[in-house]
């Protein structure tokens, strides 16, 4: 393992070719410092065409767009994205194709050798003298690196980039594992992680729509003893999450597990006792990456051991409730997190469609009517998860649930609970809004939705 | 009969779009003090074509209207015609309602109205407000009453406990709807314990000034599931034994029991809290 | 008129409507429901000033997804400005 203390002269110790394949991960989210000087030296060096492979792109990793500009981006393969960078790629395009992965897709791809990476970049916290990394310590610690572990063993050359070293940590990525370790001054600003999506909503419709769905878990009775249960970091994911702790304590109940991106809200039922474990792939704030490192209880894992296909021990294969959101539904429950309605891209699967294919039962939460725009389509504009994984769509003006779970329809009969087709659902919005002309903007192709098993789902179309 | 009532900037579609979503009762537009002066002209238009074009919901809808004569005028000349429960008038006083009723007269206007009391001079008339025959209830409009007063507004409300009790007694006396005063801080357990002291006092709704206030609202009102069960068995032991007097649990069951199991019944179906009557 | 009517807003399910005078009336409609409603709101603002007699008045609206009863609110709003300020 070689020690560097400067970029270029990391660099220079590199086989750098053009058509070089890199991957970075996002845990630091808007506050990564690694992507954007690794990718400016590498555009100085004029590597051309690389595919960049990052498990997640930010508004600020501005480099992106950069060397896809000139030429020294041809390929990205990815899960999620938003921002500049995504907007450019849905006006102009790539040189080469975009791949929207899962999370437990990206996992399984680099096993399997679909996604094939030359060197791996990896951001990491702290790093010990046997190359031992961890996330849960150092200036910058994020907590759980979770959509590392790949990469770090499956690249041809791994690279750890820290500000900090130290030895008195259990690693979560193995020193045997990395090639080169490079010293910088930082490795970013761990402050901006959680800025953005993490705040629990006090807006009364998403407060409709998180009591709705108390109210639907309870009325099938969802929430007993050891249920496991995963939701995003969403404002109205967060207050579900909120009302089913309050509900195991009020019920005293114990969930067995929370699994996923983990946050404060997590971390306050583990310390209360209303669940026993955390399964942390990517930690959404500080208080969790804090809970990381000091509760026992509070498990790191790997994106693999989280939500790989092809692992039978993914925890998601457990799970019994997965709370998802979305930016369009179809008649067919197929659900779109990934572009907008005239092809902007706007986010991707995540973990979306991983939990919701794997979950016993998987719910979308979302506004019925976004000023005059109804949720539900005809049909989505990208399918980033597929109907048949998804079970019941609770909006502020009705339920509908999937008409293949006939146990679901019968378990709410005799309930108060305002239940109808998601054909009725949808007209119930066009006698609010008028029906909408739909028009079709599919004109040039730019990439593909893969879904989680490595099979191309969907196309993406470049923005009119 | 409503349990919540949940004010309604007039001005504002972003609300308006939403108004019916949050299982309110009763919706009141406002037409008064949450629409600035300026828009006033604007909210008008935008109240007028919210109740002529969008589609109705089972909740009530009653309009706030001003009090300022020539704004009181306009706002009831752009109501004409349109199908809604009510007008909710603030400031009310016997002088109020003269006003009130002259303009509503002149234009032909006629519908039920619900006044707010809100000025110490209206509790000196009181049994007369409620006498009058469109007055289908009161609300009582603590915070402008305790700066009338010059008093403090408390969470234990010792301030407004004789105005509380009086509009409470006058609204039974003419079996008119009580409606108790909003609570202005969005703190939930604040709200609960205000709703409290309304319902101790007989109070049968409460207004609402923000959408996340109803869900509390509803539930404090509406009969308990414990009181619905109990109310559902005497009925049945009534019918069965079909006697006034007979004994539940060990209970002495008579007239004035009687009489409470069926207005909890009827409270109950009335807010859908009785499942049979659901489907 | 001395100077353009505005009515509405720009929040999220309002609109911003600007009454107008032009040699040759034009209607712009800027809305961010394009596909879906362009050619509906279009109309619509047609039907309200034909209803009105007032084909000649220029129109913009720029529109945050408001539903139909609010356009026709702030049309109207607009429309009696114009009206009061003709008559006095």
């Amino acid at each position: 393992m070689k020690h560097f203390d400067a970029l270029d002269k990391l660099l220079d110790a590199l086989p750098l070719e053009n058509g070089l394949s890199i991957s970075f991960h996002h845990h630091l989210r808007d506050g990564d410092g690694v992507i954007n000087p690794v990718l400016r030296a590498l555009k100085k060096r004029d590597i051309k065409d690389m595919h960049l492979y990052v498990s997640s792109i930010f508004p600020s990793y501005k480099a992106i767009k950069e060397l896809m500009e000139s030429g020294h981006i041809k390929d990205i393969t990815t899960n999620y994205m938003n921002g500049p960078v995504a907007q450019a790629i849905s006006q102009n395009g790539l040189k080469g194709t975009l791949k929207m992965q899962s999370h437990g897709g990206r996992a399984r791809a680099f096993i399997e050798g679909e996604n094939k990476v030359d060197i791996a970049f990896i951001a990491a916290p702290a790093v010990s003298r046997q190359g031992d990394i961890t996330g849960a310590v150092g200036k910058n610690s994020f907590g759980s690196i979770g959509y590392a572990c790949e990469d770090a063993r499956h690249a041809s050359l791994k690279v750890a980039i820290t500000d900090t070293f130290r030895d008195d940590f259990t690693p979560q990525i193995k020193g045997e594992l990395v090639d080169y370790v490079l010293e910088v001054d930082s490795i970013g600003d761990v402050a901006r992680m959680a800025s953005g999506t993490l705040k629990i909503t006090k807006d009364p419709l998403g407060l409709k729509i998180a009591r709705e769905t108390m109210q639907f878990l309870t009325a099938i009775k969802a929430i007993k003893q050891d249920v496991s249960f995963q939701s995003g970091a969403g404002g109205v994911s967060l207050s579900i999450t909120k009302m089913f702790n309050d509900y195991l304590k009020r019920h005293a109940l114990q969930a067995s597990f929370y699994s996923g991106g983990i946050t404060g809200v997590h971390v306050d039922a583990l310390e209360k006792g209303l669940v026993r474990d955390l399964y942390d792939v990517q930690c959404f704030d500080r208080a969790a990456a804090k809970s990381l490192f000091v509760n026992a209880h509070h498990h790191f894992m790997c994106a693999s051991d989280y939500a790989n296909p092809n692992n039978e021990k993914r925890i998601i294969k457990a799970l019994d409730i997965v709370i998802l959101g979305a930016s369009e539904i179809d008649l067919d429950f197929n659900v779109n997190v990934t572009t907008d309605s005239y092809n902007t891209l706007i986010g991707g699967s995540g973990g979306h469609s991983d939990t919701a294919e794997d979950a016993k039962l998987s719910i979308i939460v979302s506004p019925l009517l976004r000023a005059r725009t109804v949720l539900i389509k005809d049909r989505v504009n990208t399918i980033t998860t597929q109907g048949r994984f998804v079970d019941v769509l609770i909006t502020e003006r009705g339920i509908a649930i999937n008409p293949l779970r006939t146990d679901l329809i019968e378990a709410i009969k005799g309930s108060d609970l305002n239940v109808m087709s998601i054909e009725e659902l949808q007209k119930k919005a066009y006698n609010l809004t008028g029906i909408p002309k739909s028009k079709n903007h599919k004109l040039s192709a730019i990439g593909i939705v893969e879904n989680r098993h490595g099979d191309a789902q969907d196309t993406l179309y470049k923005k009119e | 009969m409503a349990r919540s009532y949940l004010f309604i900037p007039a001005n504002e579609p972003r609300m308006l779009q939403n108004a019916y979503v949050f299982d309110a009762d009763a919706i009141i537009l406002d037409l008064e003090d949450s629409v600035a002066i300026e828009e006033k002209h604007e909210a008008r238009h935008l109240a007028k074509s919210f109740l002529k074009d969008y589609p109705k919901d089972t909740a009530r809808t009653y309009v706030r209207i001003n009090t300022q004569a020539d704004w009181l005028e306009r706002d009831l000349a752009c109501l004409q015609d349109l199908d809604f429960e009510g007008i909710v008038l603030p400031k009310m006083t016997l002088k109020m309602w003269e006003t009130y009723e002259k303009t509503a007269l002149k234009q032909g206007f006629h519908k039920p109205v619900i006044g707010i009391v809100e000025t110490p001079e209206a509790f000196f008339e009181l049994d007369a407000i409620a006498s009058i025959e469109q007055i289908e209830g009161l609300i009582l409009g603590a915070e402008d009453l305790v700066s009338g007063m010059e008093a403090k507004r408390t969470l234990e409300g010792h301030e407004i406990l004789y105005a509380r009790s009086m509009v409470r007694m006058a609204c039974a006396k003419h079996h008119i709807l009580a409606i108790d005063t909003p609570w202005t801080n969005l703190e939930e357990a604040h709200l609960q314990k205000d709703i409290t002291h309304a319902i101790t006092l007989g109070f049968e709704g409460k207004c609402a000034i923000h959408p996340n206030q109803v869900p509390v609202i509803n539930e404090a009102f509406a009969p308990s599931k414990a009181t619905i069960d109990f109310a559902l068995r005497v009925m049945k032991k009534y019918e069965e034994t079909s006697s006034m007097r007979f004994s539940l649990d060990g209970q002495m069951v008579d007239k004035p029991v009687l009489q409470r199991a069926e207005d909890t019944l009827k409270k109950a179906r009335f807010y859908g809290l009785l499942k049979e009557d659901r489907s | 008129m001395d100077k353009p009517i505005m009515t509405g807003s720009l929040e999220s399910s309002d609109c911003l409507i600007t009454l107008y005078e032009t040699d040759t009336p034009i209607i712009e409609v800027d809305t961010i429901v394009h596909d879906a409603f362009h050619d509906h709101i279009l109309h619509l603002i047609k039907d309200v000033l034909k209803h009105y007699d007032l084909e000649h008045l220029s129109v913009r609206i720029q529109d945050k997804g408001a539903l139909d009863y609010a356009i026709k609110a702030r049309l109207k709003a607009a429309i009696e400005i114009y009206e009061d300020d003709s008559n006095g």
